[in-house]
């Protein structure tokens, strides 16, 4: 690895958690093992178990999980936590840092995302070319409004056209949405759903962010690799091909925010 | 600029003949031209030549954008895809096939273990697999298993063989595949192709 690449990432690490202490998150750094938990090598196959003294421990394998873990655990009187550090999937080490927020409002939320883009605008100059959205419960809608059967769920999520076409009919407004272009879909969406909170939501979030001159992509297809995202989900991405930013609500009241150190274009 | 693997096998044949039906003669001429190089660029399309099993692996990554595949091969090994469209050529079937008057099925050699699997255990059919490379029809001829599970398109290699269908398993397809972040990224470029191509 380039001593630069070294150095920048540690130079990034620096810079967000002091702009994590400014902004009042807490900062939490923990053992890289933990007690092994079997929900968290569902969520994550790729972690690593191991045994010693008769125990079973894992090692980090997603912060997300770690943190939670950690708040259910001691009950932490904070809300909102800010962490960089690394952790290990099979048999590789990856760099995370980002935030979780436990029970957070909307504005908590959208501070959020606001406070990471115009971090990394101002401290690296450097401009976003997309935002691509979605929330799980949008295609709830869809099913329950036109009495469509469940594996219908299977070939929205695997973008499967020709599989829809056959069973929905070239005519069904969800074909016509899956097969419009995707940053098209938010006017179709919008045209059926506009006046639910999933969609009040998303839409603010699209006028909230049109300062950063993003194009804001909406696809039902879109969702998250961790299982446990369970509403909206987010990527942002440079002009690159791997997101820099990751983020979402899971256990129904948490959002997180994670930052690529990896391969999201920035370092 | 996008990027679409193929397979240089006999889906590419297929696909040129689809082309050809539908007027792609841009892309038919660079495809066509006798070269050995794995690439070639028509306008805003890099066209990559892989092995089929390879082609999903090149879309997982992000290498390629988009691919061509039959759909045997995602039907056996489970990628992080789109799964965006069959395409109406390549088409095929997987097959249980073994000598005429077989009555027991207990071993069965294949290439597509994972597709196997799942036929018997759909079928409550306890049976022990052996996986082979290639030529699997050798296998029953010389012992080795009772049967086979292969792919199928006109039934001559089985006959030459002296094998016989028992039973079909699932239909197979050439399929079209998509990365999951340069689908977005990348977007302008590949619903002109999807047009193309006529998948949207």
């Amino acid at each position: 690895m380039k001593n630069e690449l070294i150095m920048n990432r540690l130079a990034l690490a620096q810079d967000y958690t002091r702009l994590l202490d400014d902004e009042g998150y807490q900062l939490i750094d923990m053992n890289m093992v933990e007690p092994f938990r079997i929900d968290d090598k569902r969520h994550h196959s790729s972690t690593i178990i191991f045994e010693k003294n008769e125990q079973l421990f894992s090692i980090r394998s997603d912060w997300t999980r770690s943190l939670l873990n950690y708040n259910d655990n001691y009950y932490l009187s904070h809300r909102f936590f800010g962490y960089f550090g690394p952790v290990v999937r099979n048999y590789k080490t990856f760099y995370q840092a980002g935030v979780e927020l436990y029970g957070p409002t909307e504005t908590d939320v959208l501070g959020s995302i606001d406070m990471h883009l115009s971090f990394i605008r101002e401290t690296y100059g450097r401009e976003f070319s997309s935002i691509v959205v979605n929330d799980d419960k949008l295609l709830d809608l869809y099913i329950e409004k036109y009495g469509l059967p469940e594996d219908i769920r299977k070939l929205v999520h695997e973008k499967n056209l020709s599989e829809l076409q056959k069973r929905l009919g070239r005519t069904h407004p969800l074909y016509k949405l899956m097969t419009a272009k995707v940053s098209d879909q938010i006017t179709l969406v919008n045209r059926e759903f506009g006046e639910t909170d999933i969609m009040k939501f998303l839409n603010h979030l699209d006028e909230y962010l049109r300062k950063y001159g993003m194009k804001f992509i909406l696809d039902l297809s879109f969702r998250s690799p961790q299982s446990y995202y369970n509403g909206f989900y987010f990527q942002v991405f440079l002009d690159h091909d791997y997101p820099l930013l990751s983020g979402g609500e899971y256990n129904s009241s948490a959002f997180g925010i994670a930052v690529n150190l990896s391969n999201g274009g920035l370092l | 600029m996008i990027t679409v693997a193929l397979t240089k096998g006999r889906l590419f044949k297929d696909f040129i003949e689809y082309m050809e039906e539908n007027g792609l003669n841009d892309y038919i001429g660079a495809l066509t031209g006798e070269t050995r190089s794995l690439y070639t660029v028509v306008d805003d399309v890099k066209f990559i030549f892989a092995k089929g099993p390879d082609v999903p692996t090149y879309v997982e990554s992000g290498v390629a954008d988009l691919g061509i595949v039959g759909s045997d091969i995602i039907a056996e090994d489970e990628f992080n895809i789109l799964n965006v469209s069959q395409l109406p050529f390549g088409d095929c079937h997987f097959s249980v096939a073994a000598l005429p008057g077989q009555e027991a099925f207990g071993t069965i050699a294949t290439k597509y273990t994972n597709v196997a699997f799942e036929h018997f255990k759909n079928r409550k059919m306890d049976v022990s697999l052996v996986h082979l490379n290639g030529s699997v029809e050798l296998a029953p001829l010389l012992g080795l298993s009772d049967a086979i599970v292969d792919i199928v398109q006109t039934g001559g290699t089985l006959r030459d063989n002296g094998l016989i269908e028992y039973e079909k398993i699932m239909d197979i397809h050439a399929r079209l595949i998509a990365n999951k972040r340069t689908f977005y990224t990348k977007e302008d470029g590949i619903y002109a192709f999807l047009k193309e191509i006529g998948v949207v």
